[in-house]
């Protein structure tokens, strides 16, 4: 295996363990590549966080055309992956046909050749493939339905330790407004 | 504050493949055409803009600005080059404009230029990746149609936008493009011939993506005075210049961003200009993938969010409509030659409103225009508004 020291050095290890960037004020996980500041409420301090790995496809596309770097593998699929975390990232996704990729499918993360580079080095990262276990724990819908069933069976006397789990976390996204 | 400066000249390549010319023949001819047109010699400039992208890579050439001042015989004028992605010709008609408005230059000439078919499409395709972050967001295989591809989903997603509706763009850019002698494709087509073309980045297909294209493009500007002082020259002036940067990575970009990505800036050249979108006549919108024609048409104010794709089908953007939308053909039929874009998107709507755009383009009594141009995933929003001021 050959790969470009420089580029090895400076973007490897990032892609060989996946972690996203936590906020230091407001919490907000960004994709690993914002190191300066938080993109959302823009305070400096922010620290890796590490992912499970684990995510649903929220957004696709099916690259038919490639840059040189990638010949050989189009048609291949590019999704957006909502990692259960709460950040999301572009990625390849392995084992899905280009006529079969749907939002809202369950990935997971998976180390593999990436592309060829300028060089004919190889470059690894991650890709996603389609996870054969799709018990998503901590997924929003999930957390809706957990924090929901508590508070309709607790009895009143017991309500304020029921409505903790809705208040800790309520669901950060937005309903997905999927198509059909 | 308030703002004119004059359009002198204009002047325009055709936009093609042109294997028979370098991007230094391409230059030259825009650039001498637009000093023809102004009626100025090289010695009257006294300050070149160029724009122009990939010529590293694309050409294995660089310092473009200074090779087009020495062809150009327009040394000892300065000369530099401007770069930001797609919206590069955009930034050179800035940098012109602010030149003149500061009251430092008489004349001076804004050039944009390109010349992407010296390499195969993969190769092109792997130098226009590098206008995102090829080293991380694009590691993952993404290209700028697969990017703009997830736009359009998100689009679909989020106001329950069919394929078909979004293909009546193309339709109506290539009807045009049809009519313009300079673009690089010129046929008519039809929504199924759109939905039946070959799939680019699903849910993009080849009619709803530009092509790569050869081409310059140049504009000479002048103090207001000077065009005054000539007053059988058509009065065009450029009366608003509004610059902003926007989001850098596509995963994190919404549509509210892709929004401001023109509305912020347009609000501002507005507000210059002294005018509002209701009294646009033609607009030029950055079109390099069809989606971000609706995009464009919703940041400007021309239509409410999610509704931008509706004037393409109605009627309502077409030559006779409300607002004549691209009237070009768009980048869809003339081709996107990175750095010239801008540039032409300016010629073209000056074109409109001295009245000399050909014939089946040309907007009645053209008045007032904009273009607007954008670059990178979502980085360059880039407005421009011209007025026809006479006496």
């Amino acid at each position: 295996m050959t790969v470009s020291a420089i580029e090895f050095t400076r973007l490897g290890a990032p892609k060989l363990h996946l972690f996203a960037m936590k906020c230091g004020k407001c919490k907000e996980l960004s994709p690993w590549w914002e190191r300066s500041h938080c993109y959302k409420c823009g305070h400096d301090t922010l620290t890796e966080f590490e992912l499970a790995g684990k995510g649903e496809i929220t957004n696709y596309t099916v690259v038919y055309y490639p840059p040189r770097e990638f010949l050989g593998q189009e048609p291949y699929v590019v999704g957006h992956i909502r990692m259960d975390e709460g950040v999301t990232l572009p990625a390849p996704v392995m084992g899905v046909a280009p006529d079969a990729v749907e939002v809202g499918t369950r990935v997971a993360a998976t180390l593999r050749r990436m592309k060829l580079g300028h060089e004919g080095d190889i470059y690894y990262s991650y890709k996603f493939v389609v996870d054969d276990d799709p018990a998503p724990k901590k997924t929003a819908p999930a957390r809706r339905a957990a924090a929901k069933t508590p508070a309709a069976k607790t009895p009143a006397a017991k309500q304020p330790a029921a409505r903790k789990p809705a208040a800790k976390k309520p669901a950060p996204r937005k309903p997905a407004a999927r198509k059909k | 504050m308030s703002m004119r400066v004059g359009v002198l000249g204009i002047g325009k390549t055709p936009h093609k493949i042109q294997h028979e010319k370098s991007l230094k023949d391409l230059g030259v001819e825009a650039g001498r055409k637009a000093m023809a047109d102004a009626g100025v010699d090289p010695s009257e400039i006294q300050m070149l803009y160029v724009g122009n992208v990939g010529s590293v890579g694309f050409n294995y050439e660089n310092s473009t600005a200074l090779m087009a001042a020495h062809h150009l015989g327009v040394v000892p004028a300065g000369a530099v080059r401007v770069e930001a992605a797609c919206g590069t010709g955009a930034w050179a008609l800035h940098l012109g404009c602010v030149a003149i408005a500061s009251g430092l230059y008489d004349t001076v000439m804004v050039l944009g230029m390109e010349k992407m078919n010296d390499l195969a499409t993969v190769e092109g395709t792997s130098i226009i990746a590098q206008a995102a972050d090829s080293k991380e967001e694009y590691f993952s295989g993404l290209t700028f149609p697969s990017g703009t591809a997830l736009t359009a989903r998100k689009y679909m997603q989020a106001y329950g936008v069919s394929e078909e509706d979004l293909a009546h763009t193309s339709v109506k850019n290539h009807f045009y493009g049809a009519r313009n002698p300079s673009a690089h494709l010129r046929f008519e087509c039809t929504v199924e011939e759109v939905m039946n073309s070959p799939k680019v980045a699903d849910p993009l297909k080849l009619y709803e993506v530009c092509p790569m294209t050869d081409a310059a493009s140049a504009l000479v500007l002048c103090r207001e005075e000077i065009l005054r002082a000539q007053p059988n020259r058509p009065q065009v002036y450029v009366t608003a210049t509004s610059m902003a940067s926007g989001t850098w990575y596509q995963a994190s970009d919404t549509l509210d961003d892709a929004y401001n990505l023109f509305h912020r800036p347009a609000t501002r050249a507005y507000e210059m200009a002294g005018v509002t979108a209701k009294d646009i006549d033609v607009a030029e919108i950055y079109n390099s993938f069809a989606i971000q024609e609706p995009l464009g048409i919703e940041g400007l104010g021309f239509a409410k969010m999610g509704q931008g794709w509706k004037g393409a089908k109605d009627g309502s953007t077409w030559l006779d409509g409300k607002i004549a939308v691209n009237p070009s053909g768009g980048l869809l039929c003339k081709g996107h030659p990175l750095g010239a874009t801008g540039a032409t998107q300016a010629v073209d709507i000056v074109e409109q409103l001295r009245g000399t755009a050909p014939e089946g383009m040309q907007r009645a009594d053209a008045e007032i225009g904009i273009s607007a141009c954008r670059g990178g995933p979502g980085s360059v929003g880039a407005i421009h508004i011209y007025q026809r001021l006479e006496g």
